[in-house]
């Protein structure tokens, strides 16, 4: 009777590790240890208050992480251009604001610039560039334009305006950013799982000579990845701006996250889902999840007082953590095999 | 005599699969030890236990008579075995003689050039590549001489048991050969050698016994003089191995499927043209470099080519890229799977419907439930075990590995496979299936293209040869004048004796 129930509980285990859904629950599982930690140590932690708080703080990393999920996914790395990319974003979004142009047309033209961008970048990735030196060439480019736009000065737009809907509102209780970052996660797994264009990223991203040969060509996947993690970024810099109602070209470099710099965090959040950095495996869901993660340790620091220096290290060692358990686990699900 | 090495009832099993099942395996001093199998019979594993890479099994293992086990490869080595693995771990860069020392445990600290060079001679010597300067960087020598190299570095960790896996996998005959030499010569000079192959001929010709495994159950070594292929194919498969090749059948040669024109890739000497009519086999002959293969990736949109065109269908093109080939009907696949034809981390399943998303997805969108038939069609077509369609494609042996690779094509439904090597390290009874599946591909009425540097293969399998020689296209064979000297002559010196004095000027 024990024997058997012992049995059961080794196949239900081992059924869990080979799945793929059981990588997700190791870090629901870790997730859980911290919720205990947190609720045991600090005494705000299990509030929803908290609770909104957290996803809140985890939406706009998280929604430009999943935009660079997809270039890491299809073997791209990473694009080192994020937050250039939203500075010039938020820059452009509150210029157009502030002369009155009104949120569509704002949004519209953020957009478009931001689409260029994308694809000027994943040409040159396309055609053979290194992602890492383009894309660090792009990241000054596009700062000193946003910076030489805005004088390097705050631009601000007055309130009420169009944006405060995505800055400031909120549906059923849930901030309005909350669920795009939701719907956003959700949209970018189908994508991956169910479109024909999500399966080029992977098998692009498991070996890009196979993916050629069998006529999958990364020109046009490092295009269409490179406009995705920019839209993801244009986005985010969008719906922080409507927040706080003004622009400046340094926002995402000292606003964000414990380490201030948003492209960091952003492929910190990469990493902490466990997606392998040179493409082929992994999901968005991981990178939301990650994103989520880290969020609630950085909350669980903020909450027992510590100061950016151990947080910065905390999300370090978050990294590390992952990737030796995702390597770990992976090898046990290999070994099932 | 007492055995050198000595394994008994040796069993190691990886989850629910069960690679090795009450294995025994014996060598003795100065023996050349033939270990063969089909793929996924547990050569591998076996040769992994000896070598230390793996100590998870059961059973007993002796070297001398005395219990061993090795948990890490250095203690094998330790113990006197050293193992030549496939992929060669020189340092392409670096000299003869560097790479030989790599280790550093052998040679003074601050050794001169000249000090390891003096010190590498011996060995190189041994395997047979005197004329070789140690000095010289090793991406400077041919593949061959830098297997001989991995060889030599082995030797001068003064093994008793060497292990040669797969060592001519890749290849041609005039290097394979001086694989074969430098065997006998260290076998004569007292070294045990566990040669693990698929070339059945070699096997022959230098090994002293055999060593069979099937599905994991090892048989009593046998000598190789009371064997001969057929009944050691026999013994490998557990059943009689009918016709390793298929029947021929009749060509109607009035209007060629494929003309190729004048093809001129940027690696060969001359364009080459040849034609290839519907339900016809055409075998493109030729030692590595000699150019088959260049022009097989051309026409495949693979290789850069200076000119040239194909008609295919009245359409007269040059595919600039695969993905133009696959939209014209055509397939190619390389002769390195793990480069170009696999997508290793990725399900088998995804792998075998890989260049035909389109036929399974609408609006974008992929039909699963169309996917999983596909995959599922083509891998009963290609007898891929259809109860690992989940599984990575990079676990599967070698064999299911190069049927996943070329399966693929059939989910295009292409009018032309182009094929480089249809069988490289392939079993015997995995090969027998490919050559079964590409005839039945041409006797539907579609066209196979294919290049080898295997001789058996060449004229088994084709209705019609063309030869190729160093970049230059020779001459064509018809059905009725193939055998295997009138292909070797114009694959090795077709401009008469003359050639073979230039050659050994050069």
């Amino acid at each position: 009777m024990i024997a058997a129930a012992r049995n059961a509980a080794t196949n239900f285990v081992d059924r869990l590790v080979r799945d793929y859904s059981g990588l997700v629950v190791c870090l629901i599982a870790v997730f859980l240890a911290v919720f205990i930690a947190g609720m045991v140590t600090a005494p705000n932690f299990l509030t929803i208050f908290n609770f909104k708080t957290i996803i809140r703080d985890a939406a706009l990393v998280g929604i430009m992480a999943i935009g660079l999920t997809f270039v890491t996914l299809s073997g791209n790395f990473f694009l080192l251009s994020m937050k250039e990319t939203a500075a010039l974003s938020i820059i452009c979004f509150a210029t157009s604001m502030a002369a009155g142009y009104g949120f569509e047309i704002s949004f519209l033209l953020t957009m478009v610039i931001a689409i260029a961008v994308g694809a000027a970048q994943g040409a040159l990735i396309g055609l053979g560039g290194n992602p890492i030196i383009v894309t660090l060439g792009a990241a000054g480019l596009l700062f000193g334009l946003g910076s030489w736009w805005s004088d390097n000065l705050v631009v601000s737009f007055r309130r009420p305006h169009g944006a405060e809907w995505l800055g400031t509102g909120s549906f059923l209780g849930l901030p309005n950013i909350t669920i795009a970052f939701i719907l956003i996660a959700i949209a970018a797994e189908l994508a991956l799982r169910h479109t024909a264009f999500g399966r080029q990223v992977y098998l692009i991203g498991a070996n890009r000579a196979a993916g050629r040969a069998t006529g999958h060509e990364n020109f046009a996947m490092a295009i269409k990845v490179c406009i995705i993690a920019s839209v993801c970024s244009a986005f985010v810099a969008i719906a922080f701006s409507a927040q706080v109602s003004s622009a400046h070209v340094n926002y995402f470099s000292s606003e964000f996250g414990s380490s201030g710099d948003m492209t960091i965090m952003v492929i910190a959040t990469v990493m902490v889902g466990g997606n392998s950095i040179m493409g082929g495996y992994g999901s968005t869901l991981r990178s939301s999840l990650g994103a989520i993660f880290i969020s609630t340790v950085d909350n669980m620091m903020v909450l027992h007082g510590f100061n950016s220096g151990p947080r910065v290290l905390a999300v370090g060692l978050m990294i590390v953590f992952s990737i030796i358990v995702f390597a770990l686990v992976r090898r046990g699900a290999r070994a099932q095999e | 005599m007492q055995a050198l090495l000595e394994l008994n009832s040796i069993s190691r099993s990886f989850g629910a699969i069960r690679a090795l099942e009450q294995a025994s395996f014996e060598i003795r001093e100065g023996e050349v030890m033939g270990l063969v199998g089909e793929n996924g019979a547990g050569k591998s594993t076996l040769v992994k236990i000896i070598s230390g890479f793996d100590d998870g099994y059961e059973g007993e293992y002796k070297v001398d008579g005395v219990q061993v086990r090795f948990p890490t490869p250095a203690r094998a080595e330790r113990s006197g075995i050293a193992i030549a693995q496939q992929e060669l771990s020189l340092i392409p860069a670096m000299s003869v003689a560097e790479n030989i020392f790599l280790a550093g445990d052998r040679v003074p600290l601050a050794a001169t050039k000249m000090e390891l060079a003096r010190r590498a001679k011996p060995y190189i010597e041994q395997v047979g590549i005197e004329s070789v300067d140690p000095g010289l960087a090793v991406n400077r020598l041919s593949v061959g001489e830098q297997q001989l190299v991995e060889v030599a570095r082995l030797l001068a960790r003064e093994p008793r048991v060497l292990i040669l896996d797969e060592p001519t996998a890749a290849l041609g005959e005039r290097d394979s050969a001086r694989i074969l030499a430098m065997v006998r010569k260290l076998a004569d000079g007292g070294k045990s050698i566990i040669y693990v192959s698929h070339r059945l001929d070699e096997i022959f010709k230098i090994c002293t016994r055999i060593t069979v495994l099937r599905d994991g159950h090892s048989q009593e070594p046998r000598k190789a003089s009371e064997l001969d292929v057929h009944s050691l194919v026999e013994s490998m498969l557990g059943r009689e191995l009918q016709n390793m090749f298929p029947q021929h059948t009749p060509v109607e040669r009035e209007r060629p499927l494929l003309d190729v024109r004048g093809v001129w890739p940027d690696s060969t000497v001359e364009p080459f043209s040849f034609v290839v009519h519907p339900g016809e086999i055409l075998g493109l002959a030729g030692q590595l470099g000699s150019g088959s293969g260049d022009v097989l990736a051309a026409i495949g949109g693979v290789g850069e080519t200076r000119e040239g065109t194909v008609e295919l269908n009245g359409r007269n093109f040059m595919p600039r890229s695969p993905k133009e080939a696959i939209a014209a009907g055509i397939a190619y696949c390389s002769d390195d799977r793990k480069l170009d034809g696999l997508f290793l981390g990725r399900p088998v399943r995804e792998n075998l419907t890989s260049p035909a998303i389109g036929r399974f997805s609408s609006y974008g969108l992929l039909g699963r439930v169309a996917e999983r038939a596909l995959a599922l069609s083509n891998a009963e077509k290609f007898t891929v075990d259809i109860a690992r369609m989940g599984t990575e494609a990079g676990l599967l042996s070698g064999g299911n590995q190069q049927k996943v690779a070329l399966g693929k094509w059939l989910a295009i439904e292409p009018q032309v496979i182009l094929v480089n090597e249809p069988t490289r390290g392939v079993d015997v009874g995995a090969r027998a299936e490919i050559y079964r599946k590409l005839r039945e591909f041409a006797d539907a009425g579609g066209a196979v293209v294919f290049a080898s540097t295997d001789i058996q293969e060449i004229t088994g399998l084709s209705d019609r040869i063309v030869t190729f020689y160093r970049g230059m296209q020779i001459g064509e064979i018809g059905l009725e004048d193939i055998n295997a000297a009138s292909v070797l002559e114009q694959i090795t010196h077709p401009f008469g004796p003359a050639s073979d004095i230039q050659e050994a000027a050069a």
